[in-house]
């Protein structure tokens, strides 16, 4: 069954048309992703789907609900939860802190006004923030500043924020850019460790798309034009013509 | 985020702070403090422990704060003169109107951030300033201010001297004590990583603007409890109560003392205080040169205020 189902999205930015009647279905507890050329709007549909952009027309439906003209962190606590290009987290917050937050956000929705009550003496809350930090392996950074952790491991806290919510869709936009070889392996790793999420990867590095997808889409002018198996996604003409044939894989 | 602290541990700084305040009265005079003073220091550290928890944790500069002081101040006047004298009612009224006033304002001027932010809530604050001095001249008194208000009472005891102090300090401690607990509640950490990355917060499932709106309606009515204090240790309401110098001066403090801390701010509210009142007849008339030289000094060399001068201190006497 499609969790995410996106149809006939169309978007533009004044005169460029960024997306232009996507259809697109996103079958649960599969690794799907998304490539093309620069500008073809891999980036203008990830934000469609957290809420950033409202596109021109269409819909888009999770889970049989719709996701337009709903606020990011309503998305959010549907279930979907995006890792950005740079790695966004809380900079002048420990390790331990920045997955404290999201951990609330799932026990209290997105307000609540509990003022009074201590976070420290949520200790199974805790625990629980502890654990998801120590499973992304950064268990002896927990009360680290942020700001001060390597690429790779603000990478990883961001990821720890994103699962600590439990999401059932994962988007990931570009997660191995500016990544040094081992830092990427390491990445491909934990994506594929992450069983029964879905996730959304939009990457430019073949090795990591071929690694981890299962289904490819290609977009090119704001259009998919193909969609299939990684072995497919190789021989298709329209992608060589497209993509392929200008990055030399 | 230690766990399993003892209440003492936990309320370390609450009960110096109570422990400084409530002895102010013995060792103030000795260093030239008069009567009187002490009370607005109380009083202040109220308004910048409220105000620090908006600019120090959120990271949103607000220019309009006096507004709310002042709404709070008139009401309590007026309070006092139609109503009755007793202290409590016309405190609860003044704070509700004034944060009443506060939630509207915020809604307005939280859809802005950085400078944008801080222009908006500086033009509320003139506006209330004016419509103090013009529109409603017959309730406010004007340029005369609002006078003729009956010695506040609180049970049966007239809020003068020593009275007045110790309530004041006993309303600064109660105050202090909630502001560390809102720091260290979920909504405190909701408060600092909206200073932090607004952006992810919400991509995790948060509502920055509620939080946003709630620490901004909070720090007003802390401003709100120090404007209907006012009242209450010096029956008079001048038109400057609502004015942006004293908006101005409550930022000044909070830089002073270093902000996001909390204590940082009272420190700089009773300094600056006690600089303006005490320290400024030694000096003379060029007192305020002297103030804006220290000012720049701590902004050039320590950003985080005489807390971090302290922070400094105390890593230097940990190496020797």
């Amino acid at each position: 069954m499609a969790i995410l189902d996106i149809h006939q999205v169309s978007l533009s930015f004044g005169g460029l048309k960024a997306l232009q009647n996507v259809n697109l279905k996103i079958e649960e507890g599969t690794t799907h992703a998304l490539i093309g050329p620069n500008g073809a709007g891999k980036s203008t549909l990830l934000n469609v789907l957290t809420g950033m952009l409202e596109p021109d027309d269409g819909s888009v439906m999770f889970d049989g609900k719709p996701l337009l003209d709903v606020n990011p962190w309503d998305i959010n606590q549907l279930g979907i939860a995006k890792v950005f290009q740079t790695p966004a987290i809380f900079p002048e917050m420990t390790v331990l802190e920045n997955v404290t937050i999201p951990v609330f956000a799932a026990r209290d929705g997105s307000f609540r006004m509990n003022m009074f009550e201590s976070s420290d003496h949520q200790r199974p809350l805790i625990e629980f923030a502890e654990e998801q930090i120590c499973e992304l392996g950064l268990k002896d950074k927990m009360h680290t500043r942020a700001d001060s952790l390597s690429r790779g491991d603000k990478r990883r806290l961001e990821m720890a924020i994103c699962l600590a919510h439990k999401p059932r869709l994962l988007l990931l936009d570009e997660p191995t850019a500016g990544m040094a070889r081992h830092e990427t392996e390491q990445t491909i790793e934990l994506l594929n460790s992450m069983k029964g999420i879905t996730k959304v990867i939009v990457e430019h590095d073949m090795n990591v798309v071929f690694s981890l997808a299962e289904k490819i889409s290609v977009l090119a002018q704001g259009q998919i034009i193909a969609e299939g198996a990684p072995n497919e996604i190789k021989g298709h003409p329209k992608v060589i013509e497209a993509y392929l044939g200008e990055a030399q894989v | 985020m230690n766990t399993q602290q003892s209440f003492f541990e936990r309320n370390r700084a609450v009960i110096l702070f109570a422990a400084i305040a409530l002895t102010m009265p013995l060792w103030f005079p000795i260093i030239g403090g008069y009567s009187g003073l002490d009370t607005k220091i109380m009083i202040f550290c109220i308004f910048v422990v409220g105000f620090d928890l908006l600019l120090g944790y959120t990271g949103y500069l607000s220019f309009g704060h006096a507004a709310f002081f002042g709404i709070a101040a008139y009401t309590t006047g007026l309070m006092f003169k139609g109503f009755s004298d007793n202290i409590i009612p016309a405190i609860i009224v003044a704070v509700i109107v004034s944060t009443s006033v506060a939630v509207v304002i915020g809604l307005l001027t939280l859809k802005r951030t950085g400078i944008y932010f801080s222009i908006l809530t500086l033009a509320f604050g003139e506006m209330f300033h004016s419509m103090a001095m013009a529109m409603l001249q017959q309730w406010t008194g004007g340029e005369n201010g609002l006078t003729g208000m009956p010695t506040p009472m609180l049970f049966g005891t007239k809020m003068q001297g020593d009275a007045v102090f110790y309530f004041s300090a006993f309303m600064a401690i109660v105050m202090f004590y909630v502001a560390k607990r809102i720091e260290r509640s979920p909504v405190g950490l909701m408060m600092r990583a909206i200073k932090c990355n607004q952006q992810r917060l919400e991509y995790t499932g948060i509502n920055a603007r509620k939080y946003k709106l709630l620490t901004f309606v909070i720090s007003a009515a802390y401003a709100a409890l120090a404007g209907a204090m006012m009242v209450v240790y010096e029956p008079f309401v001048g038109h400057e109560f609502l004015g942006w110098h004293l908006s101005g001066e409550v930022v000044l403090m909070s830089v002073i003392g270093g902000v996001g801390t909390l204590v940082g701010p009272m420190l700089g509210a009773a300094f600056m205080l006690y600089f303006e009142n005490v320290l400024s007849a030694d000096i003379g008339e060029h007192w305020l040169l002297y103030l804006g030289i220290i000012f720049m000094a701590v902004v050039i060399f320590m950003p985080g205020g005489f807390m971090e001068a302290m922070s400094r201190l105390k890593a230097r006497f940990k190496q020797q």
